[in-house]
């Protein structure tokens, strides 16, 4: 662009450019302490208001007292002082959206952080809105395929499902979240991954995995570091759903991911003492319930005549030495859909992903798993829970019947076979595969030690011998009973050449 | 006991000692003081006072307009502007509070409460920096 059309433009930008003077309403700050302002005036603010300092920094209304206001301001807070104007806008907090943003890291005001130049957007979301209601509903019947055996063997999940991921620390729980968003390629999935209060390193290793996973292609990072104020770490989330709130309602399925909502909590916390807020039960404040209901409450699957899409939620609670009745978890654990719980026992014993299968549920997922699934899948829980109850049982090393005995083989089989390391998702007719082979008891006479590659070899053999079944899986979602002979003659055939 | 705020009690004051002239009213201040004693609220008698003045400016129909500018304004412009501020918000009387500031270039920038009207230079150069960087 030569220099005179940059000036041309600029004249006409300018010419364009009209002030329309109307009074304002005016406070002045009264204190400023932690990222947190009391401002005297603005009489006519609402709550969840967004203000603006003299320097430009943003703020949130968030206390409203009879001579002053509690304001948190959203960045950096050291230049603002006593004294200082602060204006109110009449708008409630808002985030600029766009399909640009894909592929991008941003913060939790939805500029980008990850140094590839503005993202052009044209439309703002507020990042408070009412979750929408029944009648805009669709029951949920569609899965989001993990690729985790586990996962959607077990504790499926559907889209518009809001699916717990719950654990102590170091138990694989953002490595699930991130395989789930690894396997979305092609299935048509937005994802958004909400980090919230994280090291910008763990952050990092995950931009990067995602980005060699291909995953970025359909993936949006929001982060608020944890050398951030606990502002910003309080309203990540609901920029988060925001953004995802605005492919929803380009029709899209969205899923995301809140790693995690106990740093959340604890920011919360944060600004709730700081507001001089009453503590309540472990000092969280008493609306710390309703922080999470309203967030979580806005994953929702929309029926056609509301324009379609859903919003999946994969919220992660970290738990302290594995108590499940410490109060956010247990909060977090009645919204949600169901939970999947990893246990650090598990995890060393060198079963990973480390579900425990007994204490996890998905309460909706179930209808939302394919018929070919539901049908392999269908007694797997039980046996596993029953083998955990003999396993233990059988410690005692008293004899034992041979039904028990059975029981108790094809219980460390099915362990053996849910294991999965990172970054290797399963396709869903592979699963169905190797599910099958193991609940019609052709994996019984194989050593436990050897699943695994028994496993990789069907497979590959089922694929060029067993077309039918595998193609009906993806197709229909359910074999007939001629895809169903031919893969169990696949399977008797590679067993044969297996075992040799 | 609900708490009483300073608001509320510096409207009591105002309702008692309107109208009341000489010994009746050194009365009324002599009770406020024991009142205020028996509260434990006379390190609070500032931000009350406070209240007090605002409270009866508003009855009485006083308007206290802050305004700035790079000079101080002729009588002239202070009474056009004084009788806008009067229609505007119903006052008898306006009071003006002046401040001289050279960094808002041009203008005038008049405050009324918690409301400001901006017709400063500085404040027009920004909001067409917004506009022009939008």
């Amino acid at each position: 662009m030569s220099n005179n059309t940059i000036v041309e433009n600029l004249k006409k930008e300018i010419e364009n450019f009209s002030l329309k003077t109307k009074a304002e309403k005016i406070g002045h700050v009264v204190e400023v302490f932690d990222g947190i302002a009391k401002v005297s005036g603005l009489s006519d603010v609402k709550s969840s208001e967004m203000v603006t300092f003299v320097g430009g920094e943003v703020g949130v209304v968030l206390n409203l007292e009879e001579d002053t206001v509690g304001i948190i301001i959203l960045g950096e807070f050291s230049k603002i002082k006593e004294g200082d104007e602060v204006r109110s806008t009449g708008r409630i907090l808002e985030i600029p959206v766009s399909n640009n943003q894909i592929g991008r890291v941003l913060n939790a005001l939805g500029n980008p952080i990850d140094g590839k130049g503005e993202v052009k957007s044209d439309k703002n979301y507020p990042i408070e809105k009412v979750a929408p209601g029944v009648v805009t509903r669709q029951g949920v019947d569609q899965p989001v395929s993990t690729g985790i055996k586990a996962i959607d063997a077990l504790i499926p999940v559907g889209r518009g499902q809001r699916e717990l991921i719950i654990g102590d620390r170091q138990t694989g729980k953002t490595a699930i979240a991130i395989d789930a968003i690894l396997n979305q390629k092609g299935q048509d999935m937005i994802c958004v991954y909400v980090s919230i209060g994280q090291k910008d390193s763990k952050l990092r290793k995950i931009q990067t995995r995602l980005e060699e996973g291909g995953a970025m292609d359909y993936t949006i990072i929001v982060s608020a570091g944890s050398s951030e104020p606990a502002a910003l770490s309080y309203i990540a989330p609901y920029a988060g759903v925001a953004i995802a709130e605005s492919f929803m309602d380009q029709g899209k399925d969205v899923l995301i991911v809140y790693d995690d909502l106990s740093k959340h909590a604890v920011a919360y916390r944060e600004i709730s003492l700081l507001l001089r807020r009453p503590p309540g039960r472990e000092a969280y404040p008493g609306d710390v319930f309703y922080l999470h209901s309203r967030l979580l409450e806005r994953a929702c699957r929309r029926n056609k005549d509301y324009g379609g899409g859903s919003i999946t939620a994969l919220p992660i609670i970290e738990t302290q030495a594995g108590d499940l009745s410490a109060y956010i978890p247990t909060n977090v654990i009645s919204i949600t859909d169901g939970q999947i719980f990893l246990e650090t026992d598990l995890f060393y014993k060198g079963v990973r992903p480390a579900v425990n299968v007994g204490f996890s549920v998905s309460r909706v997922g179930g209808s939302a798993q394919i018929k070919a699934m539901k049908k392999v899948a269908g007694t797997l829980k039980l046996d596993l829970a029953q083998f955990r109850e003999l396993e233990a049982f059988a410690q005692f090393g008293s004899d034992l019947d041979d039904a028990t005995k059975n029981q108790l083989e094809r219980g460390k089989r099915a362990v053996e076979l849910l294991k999965q390391p990172q970054y290797a998702p399963v396709l869903t007719q592979h699963q169905v595969v190797s599910l099958y082979a193991l609940v019609k008891g052709y994996m019984d006479t194989v050593p436990v030690d050897q699943i695994k590659a028994f496993e990789t070899g069907l497979i590959e053999y089922a694929e060029a011998h067993a077309k039918t079944f595998i193609k009906e899986v993806v197709e229909k979602k359910m074999w007939s009973d001629d895809g169903e002979a031919q893969l169990k003659k696949a399977i008797e055939d590679f067993k044969v050449s297996f075992i040799k | 006991m609900a708490t009483l705020s300073h608001n509320d009690i510096a409207q009591a004051i105002y309702m008692a000692s309107k109208d009341k002239k000489g010994h009746e009213l050194s009365d009324i201040v002599h009770s406020t003081v024991k009142f205020l004693a028996k509260k434990r609220l006379i390190s609070k008698s500032e931000s009350i006072l406070n209240k007090l003045e605002k409270f009866s400016n508003k009855e009485d129909g006083i308007l206290i307009a802050k305004i700035v500018s790079v000079k101080y304004l002729g009588e002239d412009s202070k009474k056009d502007i004084a009788s806008i501020l009067k229609q505007k918000y119903n006052a008898k009387k306006v009071l003006f509070e002046e401040v001289e500031d050279k960094t808002v270039l041009g203008g005038v920038k008049i405050e009324v409460e918690n409301e400001i009207i901006d017709l400063t230079i500085f404040n027009k150069l920004k909001k067409l920096q917004e506009h022009l960087t939008r």
